[in-house]
């Protein structure tokens, strides 16, 4: 299962090459889908837990906003979106080091936080050459 | 697995040489035949007696809790269950009209489906080697009945890929006949020219030529594949002069690149092989099962665990219960199976090396929708009882038909099961958009699907309160490090439960580990 895993990403990939490929032959090309802001990434992967708030939920999942860790070494905290921590899965295979960079750094200056911005070098850092294992689960996981 | 012979490392060569000549579809199929699955290892419950009537709190009746209180009891043991919902099973959960649930952050929400109609938001298949489930199946005559899960005239809709086949439905059966056909034609033309001949033992050739025209049904001389009546009709053969229009074979380029291939395997992983089940009426059977065999009140319902504290002596667990009054349960041993991802942030009186441990697991974001369907329109229009429709979309992963109520009026399919950052996305839209979502992917697979949505219920089991997660995934550094640590007791306190077990997200993990935590337990009562 693990591998049809893998498989659906390269084809994933695969699909997003084909969309590319076409939007530049096009006369007059759809206007390239353009990089999603902080903000509306942040919404779409992150706020089903942490809340577009930044507030989290006591108890469950941890304040985004006016947190210490967040606004800590940016290091630490692209470390744990690549690999994930307590409730928290990883995001490493999902997110490349410029959407990582882009949410974290509205993260860490959204309501009323200000550190300072995550650049993709620092995701690419962190993310080093070795890549996390995903996790199990797939199409048929339990 | 470890093996070092002469005997694998050709074994490789051949694999690898299967890959030049058949493509990565097959050398992915000999790759998984190398793999090994993770069998459920006792087939009983433990023998117990002589409790003598100590004090054991059970935290949670989910199926880990529900196990360990049945044992136990039986054994004589005098059993307390706190469980924090009003309801007792956990996450072997079914929703059915009027089941309610408001997700951390999320709307409220009541289940509208029809009387009768259900669907398993949690576990929803039992494979025929989880013998501990089977076990407490027959024993407290819980019916079971079986699940399809795998169906050869369903569908794969991959719009990922390129090509004529990309974005269309198409039949499994067209699928696997077409690349096995085609795959296995070209290896027998390779074997033929004598390319393989190094592989081959005295008399192997002719055997495993033999062997390749079965697989694919190939032609009787030259090894071609032509199609073959597996892969469905254009008009099926009927009475009278009607003996049937054959379907004719895809392009191998265009299956190829259809990437629908990946769905398939030379054998089903094991924890996904048939026979499967389900019980009869929904996955809540089973707890009901367990309550009807407990003595009655030993459950406590609404009471959320609030302190694990212990001594030399005893566990000390406060609770707060539904009215908002708080007390203690003082018990000789604690079987705790709360979640790890709940549990991490509960106040608990255990070694820090323990408390570290706890929190070196992470939890699966997953979700799932059920759709209540006006009509069966996948058996009534496309003949399709049960099984799955795959996506490369995993957004959607698969949609799952009922293995119950075949030809009845109605039904309840299952519209999407998605896991990790997927799961995250997805549950973070509003009950109605992601009924809306799940919805137009449907759509792309049956021109019937948005007509005949009738309600939904939803779950992400990352945000359900006394779950926040799906189930235990343990990385191979947690496994090392904390997974043996969490296996052993902390003074009187012991945890059970899928997380604990080679098992993760099966009920069998939390029986299974139930049985071998409370049998410790004994162990040391009787020392």
């Amino acid at each position: 299962m693990a591998d049809f895993g893998k498989t659906v990403l390269v084809s994933a990939l695969l699909g997003l090459a084909t969309v590319l490929v076409a939007g530049a032959a096009s006369a007059q090309p759809a206007p390239a889908a353009a990089p999603m802001d902080g903000e509306t990434m942040f919404t779409q992967n992150c706020s089903a837990c942490h809340q577009v708030t930044g507030k989290g939920i006591p108890g469950a999942f941890p304040a985004l906003a006016g947190d210490a860790f967040v606004a800590g070494p940016p290091e630490t905290v692209a470390a744990v979106v690549l690999n994930g921590r307590g409730g928290m899965p990883t995001f490493a295979k999902d997110l490349s080091n410029d959407e990582i960079a882009t949410i974290l750094t509205y993260v860490r200056s959204a309501w009323g936080n200000k550190a300072s911005p995550v650049t993709p070098a620092i995701v690419a850092k962190v993310r080093g050459g070795d890549m996390v294992e995903p996790p199990k689960g797939s199409i048929q996981a339990h | 697995m470890v093996e070092s012979s002469a005997s694998s490392l050709s074994r490789r060569a051949f694999i690898e040489r299967l890959g030049g000549i058949g493509g990565t579809g097959l050398v992915l199929a000999g790759m998984s035949a190398l793999g090994f699955g993770i069998e459920s290892a006792v087939a009983a419950p433990p023998v117990l007696s002589g409790g003598g009537g100590k004090k054991v709190v059970i935290l949670g009746s989910g199926v880990a809790g529900l196990t360990s209180a049945y044992e136990l009891s039986n054994a004589g043991y005098d059993v307390t269950v706190l469980e924090a919902r009003d309801r007792v099973g956990g996450r072997s959960y079914t929703a059915r009209k009027g089941t309610q649930l408001t997700e951390l952050g999320g709307e409220p929400q009541t289940c509208n489906f029809d009387e009768g109609y259900y669907i398993n938001p949690g576990p929803w298949r039992i494979p025929y080697h989880h013998r501990a489930y089977l076990h407490y199946a027959k024993k407290f005559n819980v019916p079971l009945e079986l699940f399809n899960n795998d169906n050869d005239h369903s569908y794969s809709y991959f719009d990922r890929g390129s090509g004529p086949l990309n974005g269309k439905a198409i039949r499994k059966q067209e699928i696997a006949a077409d690349t096995r056909g085609y795959a296995t034609e070209m290896l027998a033309k390779q074997v033929n020219q004598g390319a393989l001949d190094a592989e081959f033992s005295p008399g192997d050739k002719e055997l495993f030529l033999a062997y390749l025209r079965s697989e694919g049904y190939l032609t009787g001389k030259d090894f071609k594949y032509v199609g073959t009546e597996g892969r469905g009709f254009i008009t099926d053969p009927g009475a009278g002069l009607n003996p049937g229009v054959p379907s004719k074979p895809y392009a191998l380029t265009d299956i190829l690149h259809s990437n629908t291939w990946a769905t398939l395997k030379s054998v089903s992983d094991y924890d996904q092989q048939r026979t499967m089940f389900q019980p009869v009426g929904g996955m809540d059977q089973m707890p009901a099962g367990f309550v009807r065999n407990l003595r009655p009140h030993i459950i406590r319902k609404g009471h959320v665990v609030e302190k694990i504290a212990q001594d030399a002596d005893k566990v000390i667990v406060s609770y707060v219960d539904d009215k908002g009054q708080r007390g203690t349960v003082v018990a000789d041993y604690c079987i705790c199976t709360i979640p790890l991802s709940v549990l991490r942030s509960i106040d608990m009186q255990v070694t820090p090396a323990f408390k570290k441990a706890i929190s070196g697991v992470s939890y699966a974001p997953v979700g799932k929708i059920g759709l209540q369907m006006k009509r069966r329109f996948w058996e009534e229009d496309h003949a399709i009882y049960g099984g799955h429709v795959y996506f490369d979309n995993p957004d959607i992963s698969s949609i799952a038909f009922p293995s119950t109520g075949w030809l009845g009026p109605k039904g309840v399919l299952l519209g999407y099961y998605q896991f990790g950052t997927n799961a995250a996305k997805i549950s973070a839209k509003s009950l109605a958009d992601r009924q809306a979502f799940a919805v137009a992917e449907g759509q792309k697979v049956f021109p019937q699907y948005a007509e005949n949505v009738e309600s939904s219920f939803s779950i992400a089991w990352h945000r359900v309160p006394h779950n926040l997660g799906g189930w235990a995934e343990w990385s191979p550094d947690g496994r090392k490090e904390s997974y043996p640590i969490l296996n052993e007791p902390d003074g009187r306190i012991y945890l059970a439960g899928e997380h604990l077990s080679y098992l993760t997200g099966w009920q069998e993990g939390g029986m299974e580990s139930a049985w071998q935590q409370i049998t410790k337990l004994h162990k040391r009562v009787h020392a």
